[in-house]
């Protein structure tokens, strides 16, 4: 097991370096290249000569590849990602202030998608082909046709406008835990971002624990006369558990994509909304460093849907550490 | 399924063998639900690409649009109403879908053109190509498509064409892994190897072989990467960053419509809003007819 997940580990350093490798060259094909910054600052002063200075100074003239491993060098050793020249803000500033609102954001409907889809995915798979079946596929299907920023016009138009009963924007400037203190606030933004979740887990989990129940060991539970609520969370719930780790694990790219629609509309600032502005006014070093954040917690993600997998099922802990 | 059934009894004349694209043909215009889609895309694209120019409303001059009302519901002369600007609302859904449309369409076909050379190389080569080519995919994968997105328009700035560009090379990630599977499927089928025996080159069996044998999946991949791209480029405009004023697009107008829904404004939103989830939802079951089409199992031998 542990072979395995050093192997893994491996490999998702490799990627986290082709990652790296790809947002530091980046920079170069935006219009005046690397020197980009020192035109931004320099601003009406951007001579050749002050914009050769302001390069020199900032070791922009290195070759590609000095700057590459000086790159890495801060990244690794620094967690150093460089300076947002429009905010005039370490992008490392930015990134504490607004990840751990977004974590929240993310990590709280994370687990009301789990406590909602996986119980959902039993009761459809053993109630197969019913009206409440039909009614959960067919509303799965219809959320997960209309895009996620629709949806997210839709209640607010219900909630601002036809009942406005629950608040449409968490307030703005609070701590990232706000979402224990003022719950009432998170409930729009949290239920849009987990209904989507749901909307994209639900259909898979109704086959997973559909393919976990015609297996021969569900009959034999049956057979020796487990009753169907021991059937389904004790025999069929356990073996199903390792295929909805590694969707869960593989869909936090989609959660964080769905958390950026989410922050916009609800007006969370949160690390989305900071991307989306950083976008708009081309600052490229906080773009950048939250897009490289946001990969390294898809790989982490991964890694640990990966090593949670094989704690859960013991077959996959075999085949690898031979 | 019914249709599908339906299809597969369809009477064959008894001298000569029905051609191949006929039978699909049939099965495809068997699936009503996939027809009723073709003949909404049609209309709507001919809508989008004529109305603008055979009955033009002003939608790019805001000093005009300044003196019409704005905000104002459907009534006889603006019949979907119009927008915070004054821009008349129905002829603003065509007019945006003249740019979503286009963009849409032209970045799903560079995602299937590109998504197929590289699943084609990487599924043929195989080995070590096909090792560094897949974990390439894994890696760009494992950045959150959105935040890739935004990252590539603030470098390369949002112009029509770099738009297109933008999502039509990075969209196509899934399609070469598909491509790649049906590549590797069909190299090592007997009519290759039989190829290779003979002496054909590689270049020869990928575009002879391997290409022809894959295209029904490369036609039901491209026409949900249309889709994907139509639904990508919204996002984007949604979040602001769309095709820039003057003109815009369907998820520029729906950010508008979004900042009034709140004063009860249901005009902005809702006509537009249908029109693109149907649109959406078209192109899916026009793919999904496409792929039981090419479907070997339901042709009449």
């Amino acid at each position: 097991m542990l072979s395995y997940i050093l192997r893994r580990l491996v490999q998702s350093a490799i990627v986290l370096v082709i990652i790296i490798t790809i947002t530091f060259t980046l920079p170069y094909f935006q219009p005046h290249g690397i020197e980009a910054p020192a035109y931004a600052v320099l601003g009406a002063r951007s001579t050749p000569y002050n914009v050769y200075v302001y390069s020199k100074l900032h070791g922009l003239t290195e070759s590609y590849f000095v700057r590459l491993y000086q790159y890495f060098y801060q990244l690794i050793f620094h967690f150093n990602l460089g300076t947002s020249y429009k905010q005039s803000l370490a992008v490392n500033s930015i990134i504490s202030l607004y990840v751990p609102r977004t974590l929240w954001l993310a990590l709280s409907s994370l687990i009301f998608t789990v406590l909602i889809s996986i119980p959902l995915g039993i009761l459809q798979a053993s109630r197969r082909n019913t009206t409440v079946d039909y009614a959960a596929t067919g509303t799965a299907f219809v959320l997960y046709a209309v895009p996620s920023f629709l949806l997210c016009i839709l209640v607010i138009d219900a909630f601002g406008f036809h009942w406005p009963h629950l608040p449409i924007s968490p307030p703005s400037g609070v701590a990232p835990w706000a979402i224990f203190t003022d719950p009432k606030a998170f409930i729009l933004p949290v239920g849009c971002l987990t209904l989507l979740s749901v909307a994209a887990l639900s259909r898979f989990m109704r086959g997973t624990v559909l393919e976990v129940l015609v297996q021969d060991y569900v009959r034999t539970a049956r057979a020796k006369g487990c009753n169907n609520r021991r059937v389904l969370w004790r025999h069929a719930l356990r073996n199903a558990l390792g295929p909805i780790i590694t969707i869960l694990g593989l869909s936090i790219p989609a959660l964080f994509g769905g958390a950026l629609i989410i922050e916009d509309v609800f007006n969370y600032s949160g690390i989305g909304v900071q991307t989306i502005n950083a976008a708009l006014e081309t600052d490229i070093p906080t773009v950048l460093g939250i897009t490289l954040l946001v990969a390294v917690f898809t790989l982490l993600g991964n890694l640990l849907a990966d090593v949670f997998l094989t704690i859960v099922d013991p077959r996959i802990r075999l085949e690898h550490s031979r | 399924m019914s249709d599908l059934v339906e299809a597969m009894s369809v009477p064959v004349s008894d001298d000569a063998p029905v051609p191949m694209w006929r039978q699909r043909l049939r099965i495809f215009a068997g699936n009503k639900l996939a027809l009723v889609s073709c003949v909404y895309i049609v209309i709507l694209a001919v809508a989008c690409f004529l109305i603008p120019h055979l009955h033009p409303t002003n939608q790019t001059n805001q000093a005009i649009a300044f003196n019409t009302p704005q905000n104002e519901p459907p009534s006889a002369q603006h019949w979907l109403g119009t927008d915070s600007n004054g821009f008349d609302e129905l002829g603003r859904i065509f007019f945006a879908g003249e740019y979503s449309l286009t963009l849409g369409f032209l970045a799903g076909v560079i995602t299937i053109v590109v998504g197929t050379l590289y699943g084609m190389v990487a599924g043929f080569f195989g080995g070590i190509v096909d090792t560094v080519l897949m974990r390439l995919i894994d890696a760009f994968l494992s950045i959150p498509y959105l935040f890739l997105l935004l990252t590539l328009i603030t470098i390369f700035g949002r112009s029509t064409v770099f738009l297109i560009s933008i999502i039509g090379l990075t969209g196509w990630w899934g399609n070469a892994r598909i491509i790649r599977g049906d590549a590797l499927l069909i190299r090592n089928l007997d009519y290759a190897n039989a190829a290779v025996s003979m002496g054909a080159g590689k270049w020869h069996i990928i575009r002879r072989h391997v290409f022809p044998n894959s295209i029904s999946n490369i036609v039901t991949v491209a026409t949900f990467s249309v889709a994907d791209a139509i639904l990508f480029l919204s996002a984007l405009g949604f979040l602001g960053l769309g095709i820039q004023t003057p003109n815009t697009d369907w998820g520029t107008m729906l950010q508008t419509g979004a900042e009034q829904i709140q004063n009860g404004y249901w005009w902005e939103v809702y006509p537009l809003a249908i029109v693109f989830v149907l649109v959406v939802v078209a192109i899916n079951y026009i793919g999904d007819a496409l792929r039981d089409a090419f479907e070997v199992r339901l042709l009449e031998r």
